[in-house]
């Protein structure tokens, strides 16, 4: 019985989007970590990591949230912040990872529910190690008992 | 094979809930975008001084001296005292509207000795233009300091003045100097004080139209770029509602071929 699966001629395809995949979810991880301490360091120290002479090379600076300029406003002119890149950089980060998990969706023909899933990672601290390992097994999983099947008709 | 359309797909109760679902959510969305766009002005920083804050002029400008972008059009006090028989009319100006009309400029000096000149205010009438000049040079302000505030404006061009004929319409400090009775010992400022309204004894007076200049801001683009992100966001998720029932068109479509093809199977 023919169901609603993946291609094989998609097979290749496959295996190149599951090697981004991998890419995309542990860097994706690493800034998501790297988000959790940002955001401690904000919220619960009223701080921000900072790379500069005024925060001894890189380290903590306060932020003045009464400052009508900006909460790191006084900051020396030159002096970067770190927290705030880690925020850009892990905001198009997780862009990318849900083209990733759109594209294998479309390809490997999982379910919404599992595309949802996947999507979870990119906010879940330390679930894209998780998928990193676990979706490339499930789909290659997948996709080769279709091969098999093509090789062997019943 | 009856072909299965994606509108008799879509307009199953299921996917018209899980469409009204994804347009509460690309609304939410959608929202999201504003408030960003709406970070990105409120965020915004004022490039430059802060025009509207009165600083005492002594701290801004120095007689004798151009004013540059930095000092003009900024709001100052300034203690004066005028000096009568130096009072100026101005004719053929305009004044927040078409009409043309009278501007009464003094000649004041200030705590420090300088001479600074003082658009008092406006009038269309004729008449009480002159009054306020008359009651000044009769020396109303017995030459006593009074703390003033207003814009100071830099120096007009001498241009529009027509001298022959005795009009004068340029708020001009370089013409006005030759006007005045008394020299100008202690310097002169190079602009000029245009009042935030016009004295008590000229209470006739329209005050001078010189409202805050057009100010630089810097947008947060950061917030721009979120802003368009959620615009998009709520686009893919309309987009992902069509993806889902276009499979399940499929899927059926599928299905109903493959019972054709048992169905030809047995027949044969």
């Amino acid at each position: 019985m023919v169901t609603f699966e993946p291609l094989a001629a998609d097979v290749p395809r496959i295996r190149a989007w599951l090697v981004a995949f991998r890419v995309s979810a542990a860097v994706t991880g690493v800034f998501l970590i790297l988000l959790v301490v940002m955001m401690i360091v904000r919220y619960g120290f009223h701080a921000d990591l900072a790379i500069g002479e005024a925060a001894g090379g890189i380290g903590m600076l306060t932020r003045n949230e009464a400052d009508p300029a900006g909460p790191t406003a006084w900051w020396p002119e030159g002096t970067i912040n770190l927290s705030t890149i880690i925020l850009i950089v892990h905001g198009w980060l997780y862009v990318v990872y849900l083209v990733v998990d759109f594209a294998l969706w479309r390809l490997v023909r999982y379910s919404f529910g599992y595309f949802l899933l996947v999507a979870l990672g990119g906010v879940v601290p330390f679930l894209s190690f998780v998928f990193e390992w676990r979706v490339p097994r499930d789909i290659t999983a997948r996709i080769a008992s279709l091969v098999e099947s093509e090789v062997s008709p019943a | 094979m009856s072909a299965l359309g994606f509108w008799s797909v879509a307009r199953r109760p299921k996917w018209i809930a899980v469409l009204v679902l994804v347009l509460v959510v690309a609304g939410i969305f959608a929202w999201l975008g504003r408030w960003q766009l709406e970070r990105a002005v409120d965020d915004s920083r004022v490039v430059g001084p802060d025009t509207e804050l009165a600083v005492p002029l002594g701290d801004l400008a120095t007689p004798q001296h151009p004013i540059d972008s930095s000092m003009a059009w900024r709001r100052v006090e300034v203690d004066v005292a005028y000096v009568p028989g130096d009072t100026v009319l101005l004719s053929d100006r305009l004044n927040a509207g078409p009409e043309r009309g009278w501007t009464v400029v003094a000649h004041a000096v200030t705590d420090t000795g300088a001479s600074l000149a003082v658009a008092l205010g406006w009038s269309a009438d004729a008449a009480v233009a002159e009054a306020a000049q008359a009651a000044l040079d009769d020396g109303v302000m017995n030459a006593a300091l009074t703390t003033v505030t207003g814009r100071f404006m830099p120096s007009e061009g001498p241009q529009q003045s027509n001298f022959p004929d005795g009009q004068r319409s340029a708020l001009s400090v370089g013409e006005l100097i030759n006007v005045w009775s008394t020299p100008p010992d202690g310097g002169v400022y190079g602009g000029y004080l245009a009042l935030d309204a016009p004295p008590a004894w000229a209470a006739g007076l329209e005050a001078i139209d010189a409202p805050m200049p057009a100010r630089e801001i810097e947008v947060n683009l950061l917030n721009i770029f979120y802003g368009i992100e959620w615009v998009i966001f709520s686009g893919v998720a309309v987009f992902l509602w069509w993806r889902l029932v276009r499979d399940e068109q499929l899927r059926e479509q599928l299905r109903v071929q493959l019972r054709e093809q048992d169905a030809a199977k047995s027949d044969t």
